[in-house]
């Protein structure tokens, strides 16, 4: 019995290549389907479960995906901007708690994200090295940015302008580096967070300068006239924000009329979310509200219809690879025509020859499968993380 | 054999080897029974005291001896105001730095809220211009609002219901903390009502512009000036003070504090008297704020009776 074994192992050892050929076939067209399917549902799941965590957002009316694409991954364009109203609206509802969410910034390629401290206790992010942001112009930055720019606490990170077109369009900030967040293997962790006051500071809508009033800004003084002063473009404006100048910055206008991009509404209870979606059904609602889950489940059912084309493809191609390798082995034997009369002469019995060529048949399978196997339990067990590295790189 | 030796090892190793493990939720927070209230002025801290006794921890992290209204905290500081269970604000303005800092917006509680209409602008506001953007001014909103007793009883009670909605299980205590309370303001309202009333349309000089509201609710006839009780007055102030009595001749000048000796017998020359009046918006040297407005009525009730 061990005979046909003996030589069948023999053989598929003498021929390497043809077996290494055998194997990888096979190989591949028992793990392609699963590894696809495996790694598809994986990054569906890690894509939902950021959507999934965030119960409703508010944005301006437009495009639902955009909304959530940025308000949630950071990515796309900024969404058109809302009033800061908004969110005081939701919190007065008494329904949940508003977190507004400013993202039309960016700082060396990384995302500036205007929000409240709020927005860290809910998307539990831990501050690894130093602290939160405490006053205007201070920064946290997430462990893959700090990484990137190699920032820690106590460094400055500037603001880039938003298009070369327009340098004085916006403010560009020196930020004050305050912390640096823990890894949390989501897109926080390639943003930069500031108080949503800095972001409207950066906007140009806040500033701070010399005190008009005071003797030493004399000479940016255009006309004073009893209690009015207006100043000229002499007046200095601080573009970085420091304990001696903190006192002077301020903002014009209602804050309530500020932009946001989004706001983050954190339900108290299921009720109260019914409720609160039922608040901006109005016809002429400016603003609308939308379940992140939902969009993105949206977005998943058209990945996976693809992926039913793409495993459809990848059957086709397996099936013709077996057909393929099936030629492969009877091509052999019939090659092997004379080693098998040489076999008989030498006395091997008909059913000794056929087990031989059968166990290379079951070896190569075999091996296919056990690699198959493995490759198999390494994407299940490492393709969480090198999909997380791959969505946040 | 090292060829399957090694091919075992290998095998050996990924097996060995497990997924990544999800980050650690983040720990959750132990309630404390005693609630950690931070706040920006000494009347805040005395309502909150009083109110929720021994279930509060009080905190006024501005210096004694500074005015909190001027005072900006650094950092570390702000640091420490991100910590509370609750941060109550004054409202009108008052520390306005709380608006260029990160707090947690849930935890940050306006007690001005029921009284945000009667807030007055302060008089000679200087307003400014920039850019295409047009006048505007810097936070010049009247801010010692607590001056006025009646907003000062509105005021204790939204600390009541901050307290009561932040412990409720001790709302009876809360409740009736602040009726006493109330019932002290009440007392200390009516005396200055009835010596506001004796002072009649009697003209009077207030030191700083910060008695707005004291001015408003007793329906005082006053002007202010812009002196310093430890600064003598230069050459031109005592010229104006001298147009400005010429108009309204006042016979008293109610101070923020204990002026110099010397300003108190230069004004005495000029036949004005000076009252302490203090609105204690820091933390006093001794007592407490309550103490303080009792000390301030006393004061104010024997000038009125002196001005007869």
């Amino acid at each position: 019995m061990s005979g046909p074994l003996y030589l069948a192992w023999r053989y598929l050892a003498h021929h390497r290549a043809k077996t290494a050929i055998l194997v990888t076939a096979i190989t591949l067209i028992a793990f392609l389907p699963i590894g696809l399917n495996q790694l598809v549902s994986e990054s569906g799941r890690q894509l939902a479960a950021r959507a999934q965590s965030t119960p409703l957002l508010v944005g301006e009316r437009g495009s639902r995906l955009d909304l959530v694409l940025a308000s949630l991954y950071f990515a796309s364009d900024p969404p058109a901007a809302m009033r800061y109203a908004e969110a005081e609206r939701v919190d007065a509802s008494e329904l949940a708690t508003a977190i507004p969410l400013h993202v039309r910034f960016r700082a060396r390629g990384h995302s500036v994200v205007g929000t409240t401290l709020e927005y860290l206790e809910f998307r539990g992010l831990r501050v690894a090295a130093g602290r939160p942001m405490a006053v205007l112009g201070e920064c946290l930055v997430g462990a893959a940015a700090a990484r990137d720019l190699e920032l820690s606490p106590g460094d400055t990170v500037t603001t880039s302008p938003e298009t070369v077109f327009d340098l004085a369009g916006t403010y560009r900030l020196r930020m004050r580096v305050a912390g640096v967040l823990a890894p949390s293997h989501t897109p926080d962790d390639e943003a930069i967070f500031v108080d949503v006051k800095t972001a409207w500071v950066i906007e140009g809508l806040g500033h701070g300068h010399q005190d008009v009033a005071s003797p030493g800004a004399s000479s940016a003084v255009l006309k004073r006239e009893d209690d009015r002063v207006t100043a000229n473009a002499s007046l200095v404006e601080y573009n970085e924000i420091t304990p001696e100048n903190l006192a002077s910055f301020h903002f014009h206008g209602d804050l309530a009329e500020h932009p946001v991009s989004a706001v983050l509404a954190v339900p108290r209870d299921e009720k109260s979310r019914v409720l609160l979606l039922g608040r901006y059904t109005a016809p002429d609602e400016a603003v609308q509200i939308v379940e992140p889950a939902a969009v993105m489940d949206d977005l998943l059912a058209t990945v996976f219809t693809v992926r039913r084309y793409v495993l459809a493809a990848i059957a086709l191609v397996s099936a013709a690879t077996l057909v393929v390798a099936g030629l492969v082995f009877l091509l052999s034997v019939r090659l092997r025509r004379r080693e098998i009369e040489t076999l008989h002469k030498l006395g091997a019995a008909r059913s000794h020859v056929a087990l031989m060529l059968a166990a290379e048949v079951v070896a190569v399978i075999a091996v296919a499968g056990a690699l198959a196997g493995v490759l198999t339990w390494l994407s299940g067990s490492f393709g969480g993380a090198a999909i997380r590295a791959f969505l946040l790189s | 054999m090292i060829r399957a030796f090694s091919f075992a090892s290998f095998v050996a190793f990924l097996l060995s080897c497990s997924p990544p493990s999800e980050a650690p939720a983040p720990e959750a927070a132990t309630p404390s029974s005693q609630l950690r209230v931070f706040v920006v002025n000494e009347p805040l801290r005395y309502f909150a005291a009083r109110i929720g006794g021994s279930h509060v921890e009080v905190v006024l992290p501005a210096p004694s001896g500074i005015d909190p209204s001027t005072w900006t905290p650094d950092a570390e500081t702000v640091a420490a105001y991100q910590s509370a269970d609750l941060v109550l604000r004054s409202g009108a303005g008052y520390a306005d730095w709380v608006d260029l800092v990160s707090l947690p917006a849930a935890r940050v509680v306006d007690t001005s809220a029921a009284y945000r209409q009667r807030v007055r602008q302060r008089a000679g506001t200087v307003t400014h211009q920039h850019g295409p953007g047009g006048e505007h001014s810097h936070g010049e909103l009247a801010h010692t609002t607590w001056l006025d007793l009646q907003l000062a009883i509105l005021q204790a009670a939204a600390v009541a219901d901050t307290l009561v909605r932040a412990r409720p299980e001790h709302e009876s205590a809360f409740r009736s903390e602040l009726a006493a309370l109330v019932a002290d303001l009440e007392a200390l309202d009516g005396q200055l009502a009835a010596a506001a009333q004796e002072l009649a349309d009697a003209p009077l000089l207030f030191s700083h512009p910060v008695y707005d509201y004291l001015i408003g609710r007793y329906a005082l006839n006053a002007r202010s000036l812009d002196w310093e009780p430890d600064a003598p007055p230069t050459p031109r102030q005592w010229r104006d003070l001298a147009a400005v009595v010429h108009e309204h001749p006042a016979r008293w000048l109610l101070w923020e504090a204990e002026p110099l000796t010397e300003i108190e017998r230069a004004l005495r020359e000029r036949g004005i008297e000076s009252v302490v009046f203090d609105p204690c918006g820091g933390t006093p040297e001794d007592g407490d704020f309550l103490g303080v407005m009792k000390a301030n009525v006393a004061r104010f009730e024997a000038a009125s009776t002196a001005s007869e």
